[in-house]
């Protein structure tokens, strides 16, 4: 019987938050330039690219979860690195479910811009760096919405960090899969107890998200 | 004669799509300091990809632009693009991105927001300007930059009559101050003349005409140059006989002629070109040389410049008289007025 004690809880939001961050950063640092390349590009078979965008980012995540759990399996293409059930795996799962988001809310953004934006930009002789950060200015909505359905996606999974993570205590023990361990134990006080942890997580960190979003507005 | 500031030579550029093919082709244009060129032509006749091309952003398939002028090249597009931000940071961006210093820039900043009147909307949000102060905004915006060279895409776009008279005078003078060279594309005539010193007319990716403004206005090239620069009365003839007493006359048919200052050889199928304007209703004989009556048919006034609509035995005729003042008060359809024209305003182009 597992003991719920502060410094357990302690652990297991603080192991969440670094998971929640790590995928976090590489799907933004991934999604962002995919997204705006896409949004700003024409080439052949960008069609095809924003459909595969779209169809991901319904992709259920326990689908995303045996996916990568194949590929990670000791025989499966990747097993040599053995990640299975460790962090790295679960942010590998993760970042495969908010990377679609991320690229496509990116892109819906970009695409809303006026098709000369870049020209005006140029022909007026801002330098590409300028540039780019204009561009980040001007999705600025649309990029902190990335960020707060990349978050929420990334906090809230369950499926896929249960399959390629293992719940094992003190390595791949997150909030969401304690949760599921702890109501299938029938220990509904601590599911209960760590669901509020949760929440409040979740409420905080979208509170300062609205906040930053709707700074400067007027 | 000086040189130009930015001139494109043997230019062709080509574009194409699904839909087709499209070259444009310029053999020489040159835009000179402190003057304004206005290319004039149908919607798809290449005046856009023009436009582009001289501001670099369409590789020509040959020839090449050539850039004189010592200063930056820019270009306002016809749907009008703003930073987000304040107005401020839409004209302070551009100027620290090309490395002036803070105090500069803001010298500067102030400057052409008040060139174009909006210094008062400095601290607003860009987004939430007026269509035309939005416009004030991208002119003041590249005006900061103190350009060579500046190209327009449609300046006046989406304003109401008042709105482009009011930037017209705004953007005349800040031409005339800064002394670039300018080029505006447009599809109407009247907001061209609005700032032209010269007009080039673009046909189906060819120039087929540019000149001093007067000159393209008064003596087109062809029929669809005359067209496109307003010569309405544009009348089907052929010289048969030119006869004297002292005014050399083009018979049109028995009861048509029309006075000219030189007549090309008997036999020759020709348009003959009056500018509206140039068309007068019963005046004194000083002012032109009577060709018959005309029956007016309409009249439509703006409240500015009324347009007569007449009957010219047989021939369409138009004229222009200000509205609400003199013969317009007075006129009404049916009225029968004498036409006059001077030899020297009747154009003719041959007809092949």
């Amino acid at each position: 019987m597992t003991e719920l004690t502060w410094p357990l809880v302690g652990e297991i939001t603080a192991r969440t938050l670094r998971m929640a961050f790590f995928s976090l950063a590489l799907s933004l640092s991934i999604g962002l330039p995919i997204g705006i390349l896409l949004g700003r590009s024409h080439f052949r078979g960008r069609r095809a690219v924003v459909g595969i965008v779209n169809a991901g980012m319904g992709a259920p995540p326990v689908v995303v979860g045996l996916a990568v759990a194949l590929l990670l399996w000791r025989n499966g293409p990747l097993g040599g690195l053995g990640l299975m059930y460790s962090m790295e795996a679960m942010v590998f799962a993760q970042v495969v479910i908010a990377l679609p988001l991320v690229v496509g809310i990116t892109l819906a953004a970009v695409g809303a811009l006026d098709s000369d934006w870049d020209l005006q930009a140029r022909t007026l002789g801002i330098p590409a760096a300028w540039r780019a950060w204009l561009l980040l200015r001007e999705i600025r909505l649309g990029l902190l919405a990335a960020v707060i359905a990349a978050l929420g996606s990334i906090l809230s999974g369950v499926g896929a960090v249960l399959m390629v993570g293992g719940n094992l205590a003190g390595e791949t023990r997150v909030l969401t899969t304690s949760i599921v361990m702890f109501t299938e134990m029938g220990e509904f006080e601590r599911s209960i107890a760590l669901a509020c942890v949760l929440l409040g997580l979740m409420l905080m960190l979208s509170a300062v998200l609205t906040a930053i979003q709707q700074a400067g507005r007027r | 004669m000086t040189e130009p500031a930015l001139e494109a030579r043997d230019l062709i550029v080509r574009r194409g799509d699904r839909k087709g093919r499209f070259e444009l082709d310029v053999s020489a244009l040159g835009l000179f300091a402190g003057e304004v060129l206005a290319v004039l032509g149908h919607n798809g006749a290449g005046k856009s990809t023009l436009l582009r091309a001289l501001a670099g952003l369409e590789a020509p398939a040959a020839g090449r632009i050539v850039r004189r002028a010592n200063g930056p090249v820019t270009m306002v597009f016809q749907r009008p693009i703003v930073f987000a931000g304040t107005v401020e940071h839409n004209l302070r961006v551009a100027l620290l991105s090309a490395g002036l210093s803070r105090d500069e820039a803001e010298h500067r900043t102030r400057e052409s927001l008040e060139r174009f009147g909006i210094a008062r909307l400095a601290a607003r949000n860009a987004a939430t300007l007026s269509g035309g102060e939005t416009r004030r905004l991208t002119l003041a915006r590249a005006f900061a930059l103190r350009p060579a060279v500046l190209l327009l895409d449609e300046p006046f776009e989406d304003l109401d009559a008042a709105g482009q008279e009011s930037l017209s005078l705004d953007l005349r003078r800040a031409i005339l101050e800064t002394g670039v060279a300018v080029a505006v594309v447009t599809h109407d005539l009247r907001r061209a003349l609005l700032l032209a010193d010269r007009i080039a007319v673009l046909e189906s990716g060819s120039l087929v005409q540019c000149g001093a403004r007067e000159a393209v206005l008064n003596r087109p090239v062809d029929l669809d140059v005359a067209r496109i620069v307003g010569m309405s009365n544009l009348i089907a003839g052929e010289v048969s006989a030119t006869s004297g007493d002292g005014i050399c006359w083009l018979e049109i048919d028995a009861s048509h002629r029309i006075p000219v200052s030189r007549a090309p050889a008997a036999g020759t199928p020709v348009w003959i070109g009056i500018r509206p304007e140039h068309l007068k209703v019963d005046v004194g004989r000083g002012e032109g040389i009577p060709i018959g009556k005309g029956v007016l048919r309409h009249l439509v006034s703006d409240g500015v410049a009324a347009t007569l609509t007449l009957d010219w035995a047989g021939f369409e005729l138009r004229t222009h008289l200000i509205a609400g003042r003199g013969l317009a008060r007075t006129l009404a359809p049916g009225d029968s007025l004498t036409l006059s024209v001077r030899p020297e305003e009747v154009h003719l182009i041959e007809r092949r």
